[in-house]
């Protein structure tokens, strides 16, 4: 048998070290950060790896991507397993015979992502599984962004809200009532002990027949509440002064609102990130999918300015408040059927 | 990190006029009648009275949910008829119904005055009437959606939700060696069925629940392994003569039996097809459309079952497929998923499929015709009505 070269091992070590590391982008490459929710997620998916994985302290790592997840997504995924695993004494090689192997799948379900490890060692394989929040679509671009929104849950409620709006309270000085607009009726809550409390609800008398493309619209300082086929008026701050009556429903009225279409909508805030309007806009999907809004500069703008709030169904109704700061969102809740009303603020960091 | 809340208020009269909020596309317009058409026949609307077969039983239940507002837990429905988006206007059983708006529904009138439904309509009729716009709607079997599609037809379909699969019936001498199940299981060649008689409407399946459901349908191999099932059978002795059974109404089912009979028979395994009749299934279901039907009522060592997806959600279908398949297949003392977590899913998912009683073969799409002036259908969700109370007609289109 013939002998080895001299210093072919130490030169084939020199290689695969160059090959094995050459493929890894460094931290500093990619701009994604992993999300908490997802590091915690893929902390418990290399911990099972390694359980299963063990005595097998080296194998090759192949990943592949099936769900909605982008590339920038799944390169910082990737490198953050590698860490981990590496952090629990393993090492990554090239695919060689008699290596175990490791085949990560970045998959998703019908409620989350969901990632699945095949950990391959000869005939044997074991699979682990985890599941990621979906809700946290972050892009990388978005994430550079110093302006954040958020949402405040401030009501929900199993019957329908087609508006809401939070007024002063005319009969208490620095008390709040919440004003809440539903197809047959509007309802006014205090705010007492922490809590909402009714105060007082006004029937709305529909003309026959019921329209379906029921949409409504508070209008606080006006002291109105308009509905298609519907207006209640009066003084909110003072509730026992609002009273509604049924009026013929206007064809030409812009609060038609068609029921599980496609509808996209927008409120406009201004913003002084950076001294412009700002321009808020839901997601496409329809009554089924969950939905999001988005924050761009203008309408016009393609890549959104912040990373999206989610939302656990589809928003049913997006207004700019009347401070011109922040937009009341009707939306529904798919898992749980309630409608609920929040507020969508804007904040920019320093 | 210091942050500070945006305050400024700019421009939002100019952009709200341009952009205001809730903006439909195209406004819907009430009124004029949806033509439907369905294949099955029904012969009582009454939740109460049971249905003859699982094609009655899936179409009587679409109908309900439009007479009927509310269900009760276990999915019955409950209330009056007529509670719901629509009220019983006129009834011939077995042959047609009329579906008026009900005025005051709660969730408001629906967009259609009225719904005309003729049932026993043929597949071939439906697609046929929707071509000549004599139909505003039906429901078209996955395999003539392409047909019908390059006839003109504007189709509609859902994600795969429906399950065609091969089950060996429990208590049969012939299927309890394991190989024998093995060997039929691994000769199967689903993408032949998929590509030429589902023409490629469909997806094969590996597992008992869709990849876009589970997430995890991709570890179950759909692969046909001829040569592995040929060996596996030549170590079964002595080798049994199998009867593979289909529903003799169901023309989808037939196809698929005698394709796996090809299959089967490339790999030296003696299997035939058999038609069950509808009197037989009855027997089998203890004389209505029961959810428990008794496997020995039926002479065939397997059948080809469909399995609707009662939810999007994994674990909910999982769970109703168990108990569907339990008294057929013998996996009654199958577990169900310990949690909602797709590990725990996949777990009994894949119990079921390594017990070899049952046999994934393929998905099925729900399609639907529509005619040009319907509007504003949208697929329901796994589990979920007709929405046809939000549909409405587009007057300028002409009706024939």
């Amino acid at each position: 048998m013939r002998r080895l070269p001299r210093l072919f091992f130490l030169r084939a070590i020199i290689v695969l070290t160059f090959l094995t590391f050459a493929g890894w982008p460094s931290r500093a490459q990619s701009a994604f950060q992993v999300p908490p929710e997802w590091n915690k997620a893929l902390d418990t998916l290399a911990e099972k790896i390694a359980a299963t994985a063990r005595p097998a302290r080296t194998f090759s790592l192949d990943v592949r991507n099936i769900s909605s997840l982008n590339a920038g997504d799944v390169t910082g995924l990737r490198q953050t397993l590698v860490e981990d695993l590496t952090g629990l004494g393993f090492s990554m090689t090239q695919k060689l015979p008699g290596e175990a192997q490791l085949q990560l799948t970045l998959s998703e379900s019908a409620e989350d992502y969901v990632w699945v490890a095949e950990i391959r060692h000869g005939e044997a394989r074991e699979v682990v599984i985890v599941s990621a929040v979906r809700d946290l679509v972050e892009k990388a671009g978005a994430r550079k962004a110093s302006l954040t929104l958020q949402r405040k849950l401030v009501w929900e409620q199993d019957e329908r809200i087609l508006d809401f709006a939070l007024v002063p309270d005319g009969n208490a000085a620095g008390a709040s009532i919440l004003v809440v607009l539903q197809p047959d009726k509007i309802a006014f809550y205090d705010h007492r002990a922490e809590a909402w409390h009714l105060n007082r609800e006004i029937a709305i008398p529909h003309a026959r027949p019921v329209q379906r493309n029921v949409g409504g619209r508070i209008d606080p300082q006006a002291g109105t509440a308009t509905l298609v086929d519907g207006v209640c008026a009066g003084d909110f701050q003072r509730p026992e002064t609002v009273t509604c009556k049924s009026v013929p429903s206007a064809p030409g009225a812009d609060l038609a609102m068609m029921q599980g279409s496609i509808v996209e909508s927008d409120a406009a805030l201004a913003s002084t990130c950076s001294g412009s309007p700002l321009m808020l806009s839901t997601g496409s999907g329809d009554w089924t999918v969950r939905d999001f809004i988005q924050a761009y500069e203008d309408k016009n703008q393609r890549e959104p300015i912040a990373q999206p709030i989610q939302f656990p169904g589809p928003i049913l109704a997006l207004w700019p408040a009347e401070d011109g700061k922040t937009a009341r969102v009707v939306s529904r809740n798919l898992q749980t059927g309630a409608y609920e009303a929040s507020i969508v603020s804007v904040s920019c960091g320093d | 990190m210091k942050l500070r809340l945006c305050l400024c208020l700019a421009a939002i009269s100019v952009v709200l006029s341009a952009a205001g909020p809730l903006r439909p596309a195209r406004r819907p317009r009430y009124g004029g009648t949806l033509r439907v058409e369905i294949g099955a026949i029904i012969h009582s609307l009454d939740p109460a009275v049971a249905a003859a077969n699982p094609e009655e039983a899936g179409a009587k239940g679409e109908l309900d949910a439009l007479l009927y507002d509310r269900r009760s837990e276990n999915g019955d429905f409950v209330g009056t008829a007529g509670s719901g988006p629509f009220r019983l206007s006129a009834w011939e059983a077995g042959k047609s119904a009329v579906f008026a708006a009900n005025e005051d529904y709660r969730e408001g009138r629906p967009f259609v005055d009225s719904i005309e439904i003729q049932m026993g309509r043929s597949a071939h009729d439906r697609v046929l009437d929707l071509e000549l716009n004599k139909a505003d709607f039906a429901q078209i079997p996955a395999e003539l959606a392409r047909q019908a599609a390059d006839r003109g037809v504007r189709v509609s379909a859902s994600r795969p939700n429906e399950l065609l699969a091969l089950v060996f019936l429990t208590g049969r001498g012939t299927t309890e060696n394991v190989r024998v199940r093995e060997a039929i299981a691994r000769s199967i060649n689903r993408a032949a069925i998929v590509n030429f008689i589902l023409q490629k409407e469909g997806e094969p399946a590996g597992g008992l629940l869709p990849q876009w459901s589970s997430g995890t349908a991709f570890l179950f191999s759909t692969e046909a392994d001829a040569r592995g099932a040929k060996e596996i059978w030549a170590q079964v002795s002595p080798s049994p003569k199998l009867v593979l059974g289909y529903d003799s109404a169901d023309t989808l089912e037939q196809s698929v039996a005698e394709r796996i009979v090809v299959d089967a028979k490339e790999a030296g395994i003696s299997l035939v097809s058999r038609a069950i009749s509808a009197s037989e299934k009855a027997n089998a279901h203890g004389g209505s459309e029961g959810p428990t039907p008794h496997s020995e009522a039926i002479h065939a060592d397997a059948r080809l079952v469909r399995l609707r997806m009662p939810s999007p959600l994994p674990s909910v279908s999982l769970a109703a497929f168990i108990d569907r398949l339990g008294p057929l297949a013998g996996i009654n003392g199958s577990p169900l998923p310990k949690s909602a977590s797709p590990e725990d899913v996949y777990d009994s998912e894949r119990s079921i499929i390594n017990g070899g009683s049952v046999v994934p073969l393929v998905w099925l799409p729900q399609v639907y015709g529509l005619s040009a002036r319907v509007r504003d259908w949208k697929q329901p969700a796994a589990g979920e009505g007709w929405p046809l109370a939000d549909v409405w007609l587009d007057s300028t289109t002409d009706v024939h």
